[in-house]
């Protein structure tokens, strides 16, 4: 049966010899380089759940009176959209759980983008031929966290909305056209009248699109180019050594994809997240205590938070305080992040091809300021919750945040500065080692001679 | 059956296990825990069962494939320049032709952008008044006056506009404090009428409702980013990254008792904007 | 067989999950009375003695309050101060403080109700003024109406689950799950340091009955989406999301991957 249907296949697209040579295709299985298929099967959750989402929400700011089975919002003025939300998550037959499931493979889809980011920047895998496949994935970050903040935003609740509110703010501090860019954007002043549907079109279809694209080039490119792999004996520059992509690694892979699927369905069932109904629908002159965005915003939101009540002026007009934190930081942050492989090739001096990857003390520069950019992010979005830890541990917001603008500049320098140091040492070992211990020889007239043994 | 295949066969067992009860409890109404465990025990039974099938039943193989050399051969680098730079010959070479196309492309583009226009107003000058005029009536968030005298200190409401109730530009927060305490300017002395003083409850950071109220210390704080407000000061920033204190809004009581306002706020009000004048 | 183990500690962690891990913040409220069953008026007010009461008043409080109430370094004047906010910071423990430079937060209170209205009526004796004990009647407030209220009045400070917030220069709106139905229209009525006051013109008694029973109902939310992790939001959310998605995910692809 199966010979037929090869042959009736292979009569109209004549692909048995690329099947052929294809289903034989080494892949290297080291666990390290699962991290990216993590985020491929998120996004394989996001896609389906978000697919019966949109069977159920209405995209729509109008005012509506709730009239369901949720008793301390009956009666209340929502938007159709908080309001469909709230039908979703109380009336339909497993609708909250696919509200949930979607939400969490959103959050993990960008801590495994992040995590992969991260091999894959230890390890060099970065360097040439890969640059062009680092931008993309640079921008499938960015586009990852602008699908989460512009979905996270759809159901218009009280917390999501003073995000948005945050945005157009951070929108509007930009020097000249920000006025214009806002107005533009979100429909005239805020809360414009088609925000929630300007949003939709961006989460479902644009961003969708783009990620799309982005993903299909990425995993075409590394395709092509065959996987990097760590060092061992008897493998080689020119050679990739891996199981075979058929039956082996499909088997694995199709194992690994339900596997995330259990955690994030897991997650969806067990543990309640953004409980709209108890933030309430999106009211511009109300806000709750603590206020914070998802976490792969957390460092906008610390730098908004730490950022110095500077008056910075431009001539005689002042530049609005969120330009700063909220757009000029970030996109020289990603700037840089975006460059890398160029900036290391620039300051090292090495252009030439690289298929084997580096440990980490392989490259200790890289390393240190990895390690330096790592810690920075994560006290940025420790940052984010300072009212959360002054809750906690009982101590001032204010003193949080001032010790944290002080940390954000001396930690990461510290850590960066440790981790070079430590890889310089541990590559030194392996080069040079150092002898376990000394043995003491006492000679005939009653000197002392040492020996080494290793 | 070997051990292998006995691990694999239970799991998938699990699986089938889990995608029924997945059914009926579907069937039965649903409920949010139950969906979310079973549904996690059908998929994770079919996980592991693949999992250890790939691991504990197939032949471990590993196969090698050469590396080609990223690079193309020269004969086909030097055909492919060649013939861009042929394109590139032919195009420049009519002047006039190249000119007239990059302008129609150009052209057209720059149009394209236009409907962009579409999309919202013009700013025009909307950013630098609200809805509150002299003599507007201050109400509450349920629309009802409010009298003076109805708040002792200590206390502070959410007012509007009497017929712009929950707007978001117009918002603004009524206290009520000592008013020997008081430290406005002279210009503004007669602002705060019995104590009673307005202040927009737009943030002037990034637009988040200034929520919190510290009454005892008199101090408003923003819980977004932790600006935080002297409100006997004019709402003078002393904390947090914003740089403009909150506008505020003029007060007088009529002949009736009931608050209204004498004029709309003392500066723009909400986040900056490139068109702000300075301060 | 390492393979297995690790499978196996990632479902331990997923399990871990499953275990109720404590509400972050949220403390087990206390037994309250059924809603409804509340009906009327404060329970009467036992008559204060007000010789009594300077007894108890010259004892706890006039150490740092003056003995007639007039305020030292260490606490404020007392005069005037209300029948509502003496026994709202007495009830719930806030006061007497034993180190006056602390803020004040819910403590146990061995306080009788015939010791409170003791040293109300000592304390009224010395001048009138400020806030009564408010009554509150749940059962004739609107569950709604009342979201409402709290949405517009006390979310910014306590949390739109009334699981509590830092307020800046280390003061705390507490978690609201402790508090009887009168200690909450007593705090509303009497504003207790750092909260503002809500007086009976801009929150009136329908508003405030309902409000008490919206807080009341927040002592146990629905949470039909699972383990709450102490309605704190986003960031527990995020935590969650690294610690026991790609944790769970890290150790399934150390199981399924090679290690060299």
């Amino acid at each position: 049966m199966i010979r037929r249907l090869v042959l009736w296949l292979d009569d109209r697209l004549g692909a048995a010899s690329f099947a052929r040579k294809a289903l034989r295709k080494a892949f290297p299985d080291h666990w390290a380089f699962m991290l990216g298929e993590v985020a491929l099967y998120c996004y394989i959750v996001l896609v389906l759940t978000g697919v019966f989402l949109t069977f159920f929400f209405t995209p729509s700011g109008q005012d509506v009176v709730y009239t369901g089975p949720y008793a301390p919002l009956r009666g209340a003025r929502m938007s159709a959209a908080y309001a469909s939300m709230l039908v979703l998550s109380f009336e339909v037959r497993a609708g909250l759980v696919m509200r949930q499931i979607h939400h969490w493979a959103a959050n993990v889809f960008v801590a495994a983008i992040a995590a992969h980011a991260m091999r894959i920047f230890f390890t060099g895998a970065f360097r040439r031929p890969r640059e062009i496949n680092w931008i993309i994935g640079t921008c499938l970050l960015l586009l990852a966290m602008a699908a989460g903040f512009t979905g996270y935003s759809l159901p218009d609740d009280l917390l999501s909305g003073t995000g948005i509110r945050i945005a157009y703010s951070v929108l509007l501090s930009v020097p000249v056209i920000g006025t214009w860019a806002a107005y533009l954007f979100f429909g005239g002043e805020f809360p414009g009248p088609g925000t929630i549907q300007r949003f939709l079109s961006l989460h479902i279809m644009i961003l969708q699109a783009l990620i799309v694209g982005a993903l299909s080039l990425h995993l075409i490119i590394v395709w092509h180019q065959k996987h990097t792999q760590f060092r061992a004996p008897g493998r080689t520059e020119d050679t990739v050594t891996g199981s075979p992509l058929f039956p082996n690694y499909t088997l694995k892979s199709i194992g690994l994809m339900f596997a995330v699927f259990a955690v994030l369905a897991f997650l969806g069932g067990m543990v309640q997240i953004n409980p709209i109904w108890l933030y309430g629908p999106y009211d511009p002159t109300t806000v709750s205590a603590p206020a914070q965005p998802d976490w792969y915003v957390g460092w906008l939101e610390g730098l908004l938070r730490l950022f110095p009540n500077w008056q910075i002026n431009l001539w005689v007009v002042q530049i609005p305080e969120p330009f700063f934190p909220g757009v000029l930081i970030p996109a020289l942050l990603f700037l840089i992040y975006a460059l890398w492989p160029f900036i290391e090739q620039a300051a090292t001096g090495d252009r030439s091809v690289h298929h084997f990857l580096d440990r980490a003390r392989d490259a200790p520069a890289r390393s240190g300021f990895g390690v330096a950019g790592v810690a920075f992010m994560a006290l940025l979005t420790l940052a984010g919750s300072n009212d959360i830890l002054a809750h906690v541990f009982g101590v001032p917001v204010e003193w949080i945040t001032e010790i944290l603008r002080g940390a954000v500049i001396v930690v990461p320098v510290v850590f960066g500065w440790a981790t070079y140091a430590l890889c310089r040492e541990l590559k030194k070992q392996q080069e040079e080692p150092k002898p376990l211990w000394h043995a003491l020889r006492r000679g005939a007239t009653g000197g002392y001679a040492e020996d080494e043994r290793r | 059956m070997s051990p292998a295949e006995r691990r694999v066969a239970a799991a998938l067992t699990v699986s089938i296990l889990g995608s029924a009860g997945l059914g009926v409890v579907y069937a039965l109404g649903g409920q949010a825990q139950l969906e979310g465990v079973l549904l996690s025990i059908a998929l994770g039974g079919l996980a592991a069962g693949l999992a250890a099938w790939a691991l504990g039943l197939l032949p471990p193989e590993q196969v090698t494939d050469r590396r080609e050399p990223q690079s193309s051969r020269p004969e086909d680098r030097i055909a492919i320049t060649s013939e861009l730079e042929r394109g590139k010959e032919d195009l420049t070479s009519r002047r006039t032709l190249a000119r007239l196309l990059l302008g129609a492309l150009a052209t057209f583009g720059a149009v394209m952008f236009f409907p962009i226009r579409s999309l919202g107003p013009a700013p025009g000058r909307s950013m630098f008044h609200t809805k509150w005029t002299a003599g507007a009536y201050v109400v509450d968030s349920l629309g009802r006056r409010v009298r003076a005298g109805e708040m002792s200190t200590q206390s502070v409401i959410t007012v509007f506009p009497e017929g712009d109730l929950g707007s978001a530009v117009s918002q603004a927060l009524l206290i009520r404090v000592d008013p020997t305490l008081l430290r406005l300017p002279p210009s503004r002395m007669d602002w705060a009428p019995y104590g009673y003083v307005a202040y927009s409850k737009f943030c002037t950071h990034a637009g988040c409702p200034v929520g919190l109220y510290r009454a005892a210390a008199h101090q408003l704080l923003c819980p977004c980013h932790q600006s935080t407000f002297d409100v006997l000061d004019g709402a003078r920033p002393i904390f947090g990254p914003t740089t403009r204190a909150l506008p505020q809004l003029p007060l007088r009581v009529d002949s009736d008792g009931y608050l209204r306002a004498a004029g709309d706020f003392s500066a723009p009000v909400g986040p900056g904007f490139w068109e702000l004048p300075p301060s | 067989m390492k393979r297995w183990a690790g499978v196996a500690i990632g479902a331990g962690i997923l399990a871990v999950g499953a275990v109720p891990w404590p509400a972050f913040g949220q403390v087990s409220p206390p037994a309250a009375p059924p809603m409804g069953t509340y009906a009327g008026p404060a329970p009467a007010t036992p008559a204060g003695d007000v010789h009594r009461g300077y007894n108890l008043y010259a004892v706890h409080c006039a150490s740092c309050h003056g003995l007639a109430a007039e305020g030292t370094k260490d606490g404020i004047p007392l005069v005037g101060i209300g029948a509502g906010t003496l026994d709202f910071v007495l009830r719930t423990g806030r006061m007497p403080l034993t180190d006056p430079q602390q803020p004040m937060y819910r403590r146990p209170s061995n306080w009788t109700p015939q010791q409170i209205a003791d040293v109300v009526a000592y304390v009224a004796s010395l001048g009138p003024g400020g806030p009564e004990v408010p009554t509150v009647d749940p059962a004739r407030g609107d569950l709604a109406h009342g979201r409402g209220v709290f949405a517009a009045n006390c979310a910014a400070c306590h949390g739109a689950a009334g699981q509590g917030a830092a307020v800046g220069e280390g003061a705390e709106a507490p978690a609201l799950y402790q508090a009887s139905e009168l200690e909450i229209a007593e705090a509303v009525r009497v504003g207790p340091d750092p909260m503002p006051r809500f007086d009976a013109g801009i929150i009136r008694q329908y508003d405030l009955d309902s409000l008490v029973k919206y807080v009341v109902w927040l002592r146990h939310p629905p949470d039909p989406g699972g383990f709450n992790i102490g309605h704190v939001g986003p960031v527990a959310e995020g935590f969650v999301a690294w610690v026991v998605g790609m944790g769970a995910l890290t150790l399934v692809i150390r199981a399924i991957g090679t290690k060299d």
